[in-house]
């Protein structure tokens, strides 16, 4: 592997994604609106809104299930308020949050190897002297960095708001709960890790970016359950759960790069992608 | 010598289309090679598989004794290609792409880049976006990418395509004095003949899927001129349709004489000083599109 080839990638593939206003707006948007708008809109109503009169009794008992089953709530929850925000900052938000890495990655990395392809560069990396070992791990990097990145900035953007908003209802630090830590430093690299790793195999082997960003899809839909599963009281979702989920994963993106060494020739990769 | 490019037998095919067929193919040290042939011929596929790009299903290829298949990282690292589409990124001005690529071909020689620039006049527009560049631009931009190492080898595909008049021979007289000066060997495929004649040692007649005919415009000519036409430039107007026995056309002003072989000129040009003018002398079959079409017609026939 050369160092200065896969520096020169990866600086090549962050310019690339600053200077594509498509690409841009997406990673701006989509944390904006799952780490901001969300905990303000939800904080915000508990401020401002009696949400124990318009909920009406039934509500209020399924919510005291709910907090019966986490059996964690290491903050004294008095209020309805309270117990209506706590439970959607650490069990329904953290579900939404991953969004955020899971579309910047897709986004990004769906870029990846089909815009090289529309934009007839690929064939100019290739006629190079890059492996494609060195090309598979600049790309990847290229699109690990920035999703990371974004999804570790809407983080401390939650927490902020979260914190600054939260304090007046609970008088103290809610912000974050072992749940989130284990989100922000175990499942969502892997998660990422995972869309990017996918994302490029498919990237690699069909035509168009949009071919490749609807199969991409596909990523979603298993967060999509989750979150319905999260909603409905199905499975709540703990920090230890979500450190297994995590490992799991990361068992699942080491047979994915394994199969991806193995695939990925030169020959095949030229063939499929340029004609 | 020892040849630089050997090509022996090599074929490729896409799922049931055949694209190239027994191919045979040498290129000596230091040569400029025109690769030529009709759209569609296999040029392409040639040099990719050259490249080691893409894999031939038969056959073998040595360049400099390194094999395209097991050796292609070390092959691409001492050649340098100009693509039909020139390849390079639209958003990123024409000194971020050199800048990249010199990375990618690990160059360290810092002036490297702003004697490039200034050798194919793209001076003062390196700061700019190539996706503003005119096709003229993006081609020169495409040759400096290919230049930056220095490669021992240079393929260029269709190089002129897009190009002005004035482009086309800034280009090609700029090949001719980089292969003078450097001794890099250059492969150029192109379909215009006329373009590649002055600046290319031998060429390759690329025809139904392999490389029927290759040899220095010499070597052609002794195979395939079987006879000579000559125009004639001269105020003699011929009342016989021949001239010392030698077929002979008149038109306003000159004549076009058929003739055996080269030889027989002075033969024709003695009888006609004798009693007229010679303004001007010219072979009109010996250029590389006559050759070709010869050639093709050898192979159709």
């Amino acid at each position: 592997m050369n160092k200065v080839m896969m520096k020169a990638i990866i600086k090549k593939d962050l310019r690339d994604i600053f200077r594509t206003k498509s690409l841009l707006t997406t990673i701006i948007i989509i944390p904006i609106v799952f780490s901001v708008v969300f905990p303000t809109v939800l904080i915000g109503s508990a401020l401002l809104f009696d949400l124990e009169k318009v909920m009406g009794a039934d509500m209020q008992k399924m919510i005291g299930m709910f907090l019966a089953e986490t059996k964690n709530a290491d903050v004294l929850l008095e209020t309805t308020e309270q117990k209506i925000v706590y439970l959607f900052i650490n069990y329904l938000l953290p579900s939404l949050f991953l969004l955020v890495p899971i579309i910047t990655a897709s986004v990004v990395a769906a870029n990846s190897f089909v815009g090289e392809k529309e934009r007839r560069t690929l064939e100019s990396l290739l006629f190079s002297p890059v492996s494609i070992k060195t090309l598979f791990i600049s790309k990847t990097l290229a699109s690990f960095i920035p999703s990371f990145l974004v999804s570790f900035i809407s983080f401390v953007l939650c927490g902020l708001i979260i914190n600054g908003l939260g304090y007046q209802l609970f008088g103290e630090i809610i912000f974050p709960s072992s749940n989130w830590i284990a989100l922000i430093a175990c499942l969502s690299p892997m998660v990422i890790f995972m869309t990017v790793l996918l994302n490029i195999f498919i990237s690699s082997r069909v035509k168009t970016y949009q071919e490749a960003q609807n199969i991409g899809g596909i990523i979603v839909l298993p967060v999509v359950g989750l979150i319905v599963g999260q909603a409905s009281g199905l499975f709540l979702v703990g920090a230890q759960l979500t450190l297994l989920i995590s490992a799991g994963i990361m068992v699942l993106n080491l047979v994915l790069l394994h199969r991806m060494t193995k695939l990925n020739d030169r020959h095949v990769l030229f063939e499929n992608q340029i004609h | 010598m020892k040849a630089m490019i050997e090509v022996k037998g090599v074929s490729k095919s896409f799922g049931s289309q055949v694209v190239l067929k027994d191919v045979h193919f040498t290129v000596e040290p230091g040569k400029i090679v025109g690769l030529l042939g009709p759209n569609g011929a296999g040029k392409t596929t040639f040099i990719r598989i050259l490249n080691g790009v893409i894999k031939a299903d038969a056959g073998s290829i040595s360049i400099m004794g390194l094999s395209p298949t097991n050796h292609g990282d070390e092959i691409r690292a001492i050649s340098g290609i100009v693509t039909e589409s020139a390849g390079l990124y639209h958003q990123m001005t024409g000194i971020e792409n050199l800048e990249f690529f010199a990375d990618l071909y690990g160059v360290s020689d810092k002036n490297q880049i702003p004697k490039l620039l200034t050798l194919f006049e793209l001076d003062g527009h390196e700061q700019k976006p190539v996706g503003t560049y005119s096709t003229g631009m993006k081609k020169r931009l495409a040759l400096c990418k290919a230049l930056l190492h220095n490669p021992k080898i240079l393929f260029l595909d269709e190089p002129t395509n897009g190009l002005d008049p004035d482009g086309i021979k800034m280009v090609l007289s700029y090949l001719k004095k980089y292969n003078e000066e450097t001794g890099t060997t250059i492969i150029i495929c192109s379909h215009v003949l006329h373009q590649l004649e002055p600046i290319c040692d031998s060429f390759a007649f690329l025809e139904e899927r392999t490389i029927i005919e290759q040899g220095s415009m010499s070597e052609l000519e002794a195979t395939y001129l079987t006879d000579v036409i000559v125009r004639i430039g001269t105020d003699f107007t011929p009342t016989l349709k021949t001239i010392v026995g030698y077929p002979c056309e008149h038109s306003s002003g000159e004549i076009l004489v058929t003739l055996p072989s080269k030889e027989e000129i002075s033969t024709v040009l003695r009888e006609l000083l004798k009693n007229h003018q010679v303004f001007s002398v010219e072979i009109v079959n010996n250029d590389l599109e006559s050759i070709y079409f010869k050639v093709r017609e050898s192979i159709n026939r």
